[in-house]
């Protein structure tokens, strides 16, 4: 192991404080739209509120919990978050074990179909016009069926079943198991931790996506939460108003546009926020498990 | 091995492998395949699979349109421009971090500033952009107040309404986004490196710059070239998500890229035909790039992706 140095040099000194301020720069904002979010709207303009709510109020909240699309948002994303990530991680993991099996007959050519999508694709236009001719256009399902297969979460599911030792799936045939069976009872409970972490991206990726809410869906029912924040900030930025927002007059009087936004920043990030810590050492390991042999 | 398995069909796994292969087929063969609606004119058309086939095809006139388009300029110098600027200055920073915080001996200090520097990555670009508008807000936003406080402005400046701003505006918030997950990476690479290196070069007198500079770098440089090989494929490829939020009317002159572009003009303008002809554009463009950065980097590096 390393000497250690009893003191710390002028180096380290730099180095503690740079750290220091990085760290700071990174978590300031999340503080700044917080503090906002729970000012009063009116006072919050003049400025001055940059670190704790100079005039508490929850008035931000409850406005932005009258406007109807954040429950809309919130009902799409956490549906396509619940079923998504599920859906998907197990559709991906049913493909990796067969694609981790050494007797999988033309394994090479089936590799090379799958890798070759890593460095080709047809382009927004066509993958569009093949959801419609689906028919997944306007549906919820575009949500989910489109994001079942990653090949990505393939490589590192089938890297993991592979460390797996052969004997555990000999013995396993010798009892008669069939092959289904030994995916689901023997090898989804061995492979745990990378479950964890693919379900957490997985899981990631659904709560924050805009994109495909905002291309493939026209249907206000449709809309998830991110697409909602979405207008909600263009909106506000360019000066459009709130046409849908239903707001009681004494709150309305003391309620500006850019704290209420605050608020819906802060509320769409509360599952992020509280789960991040805990959840962060999974999310980790992903991209170490993915860099063994990347 | 078990001689029997490994030659006799086994129908399960292959089925199983197989429902991959499908979805492959389905959700990016077929897309490929749609490459054709480029070489024709189906803009505007409800019926696709019927005007694929009764549509002729019109050779390269979707290309030629795009080179003549009013947009085109804008558009390239835009995509290329931006990503040019932020590989430049944000693909060395999470490096740098990674050295940094490979120095720190404190473990519970170091843990601190990993997980409060990889929180943002996982904030959706909507929360993240959404901070960063208001925060360059001219109105009474945080850095207006704090410029104005060190002296260095007079009034109040809308950064976002300055088309000048954009590029510089997209840099610095992606690097404070991604700056702390870029570097996990590294780090795996970095933890990767044979302790006894370490041992040996301090036996030889090495101080801690120079174990950085000829154990830590070189250790991890077949990570840094793989990853700056994949951004320099990536140089036509903008962070969607990223541009949407920041882009406003008033800063569009420098904020329009191909990806935003395509979304406008193909989707909301039904412009099929045209849009599918500039993501062809884009991949070829996108290939030569890989090859190209590929070729040189096995020439001069001994090191590639293929």
């Amino acid at each position: 192991m390393f000497k250690r140095k009893s003191s710390l040099n002028k180096f380290d000194y730099f180095n503690y404080i740079f750290l220091i301020l990085i760290s700071c720069i990174t978590i300031y904002p999340f503080i700044y739209v917080l503090a906002g979010s729970f000012n009063q709207g009116t006072d919050y303009m003049n400025g001055g509120v940059y670190l704790f709510p100079r005039v508490f109020s929850l008035d931000n909240y409850k406005m932005i919990f009258n406007d109807n699309r954040l429950y809309i948002g919130f009902k799409n994303t956490i549906a396509r978050t619940l079923i998504g990530t599920p859906a998907g991680v197990f559709f991906t993991a049913m493909v990796s074990y067969g694609m981790s099996r050494k007797d999988l007959k033309f394994k090479k050519q089936i590799y090379w179909f799958n890798l070759f999508t890593l460095f080709f694709s047809g382009g927004l236009i066509p993958y569009f016009l093949v959801l419609k001719t689906l028919s997944l256009n306007n549906s919820f399902w575009v949500y989910i069926v489109p994001n079942l297969y990653s090949v990505f979460n393939m490589i590192i599911f089938a890297n993991y079943f592979r460390e797996i030792p052969e004997e555990i799936h000999e013995s396993a045939v010798v009892d008669g198991a069939r092959e289904f069976t030994i995916f689901w009872k023997l090898y989804l409970p061995l492979s745990k931790p990378v479950l964890a972490t693919i379900a957490l991206w997985v899981g990631v990726f659904h709560w924050n996506s805009f994109f495909d809410s905002m291309l493939f869906t026209t249907d206000p029912k449709l809309q998830t939460l991110q697409l909602f924040l979405v207008k909600l900030i263009k909106e506000a930025s360019l000066g459009q108003g709130q046409a849908n927002i239903r707001v009681p007059a004494h709150v309305m009087s003391t309620i500006s546009i850019t704290t209420v936004r605050y608020a819906a920043i802060v509320v769409s990030s509360i599952p992020i926020f509280m789960l991040y810590p805990f959840v962060q050492k999974y999310l980790v390991k992903g991209v170490m498990l993915g860099s063994v042999k990347g | 091995m078990n001689k029997t398995s490994s030659t006799k069909f086994n129908f399960p796994v292959f089925f199983m492998a197989m429902l991959g292969v499908v979805f492959l087929v389905i959700f990016n063969y077929l897309p490929m395949f749609g490459i054709i609606i480029a070489f024709k004119d189906m803009d505007g058309v409800i019926n696709i699979t019927k005007a694929l086939v009764t549509k002729p095809f019109v050779g390269f006139q979707n290309f030629i349109d795009f080179l003549n388009d009013k947009y085109f300029r804008d558009v390239m110098i835009n995509t290329i421009g931006l990503n040019v600027f932020q590989l430049v200055l944000s693909f060395p920073a999470p490096i740098i971090f990674a050295l940094l915080l490979n120095e720190v001996r404190h473990l519970g200090f170091k843990k601190t500033v990993q997980t409060i520097t990889y929180f943002p990555y996982f904030v959706s670009w909507v929360v993240f952009g959404g901070i960063v508008i208001s925060m360059l807000s001219s109105d009474n936003g945080i850095i207006n107040v704090v410029l104005q406080k060190l002296g260095l402005i007079k009034e109040p400046i809308s950064f976002l309404a300055n088309p000048n701003y954009f590029w510089s505006i997209a840099t610095v918030s992606g690097i404070i986004k991604g700056l702390g997950w870029g570097a996990v990476i590294y780090l795996a690479a970095i933890a990767g490196i044979d302790v006894e290196q370490y041992e040996a070069a301090i036996i030889d007198g090495a101080n801690r710059f120079q174990r950085m500079l000829y154990i830590t770098l070189p250790g991890i440089l077949s990570t840094i070239v793989i990853l700056l090989l994949l951004s320099i494929s990536n140089l036509l490829n903008s962070s969607f998500d990223q541009i949407y939020v920041l882009q406003n009317q008033l800063n569009l002159d420098r904020s329009e890229v191909i990806d935003t572009y395509v979304y406008k003009i193909g989707i909301s303008e039904m412009r099929y035909s045209f849009t599918t002809a500039v993501g062809v554009f884009k991949s070829f463009i996108a290939f030569l790039l890989l090859w190209g950065s590929n070729t040189l980097s096995k020439k001069y590096l001994n090191r590639g992706i293929y």
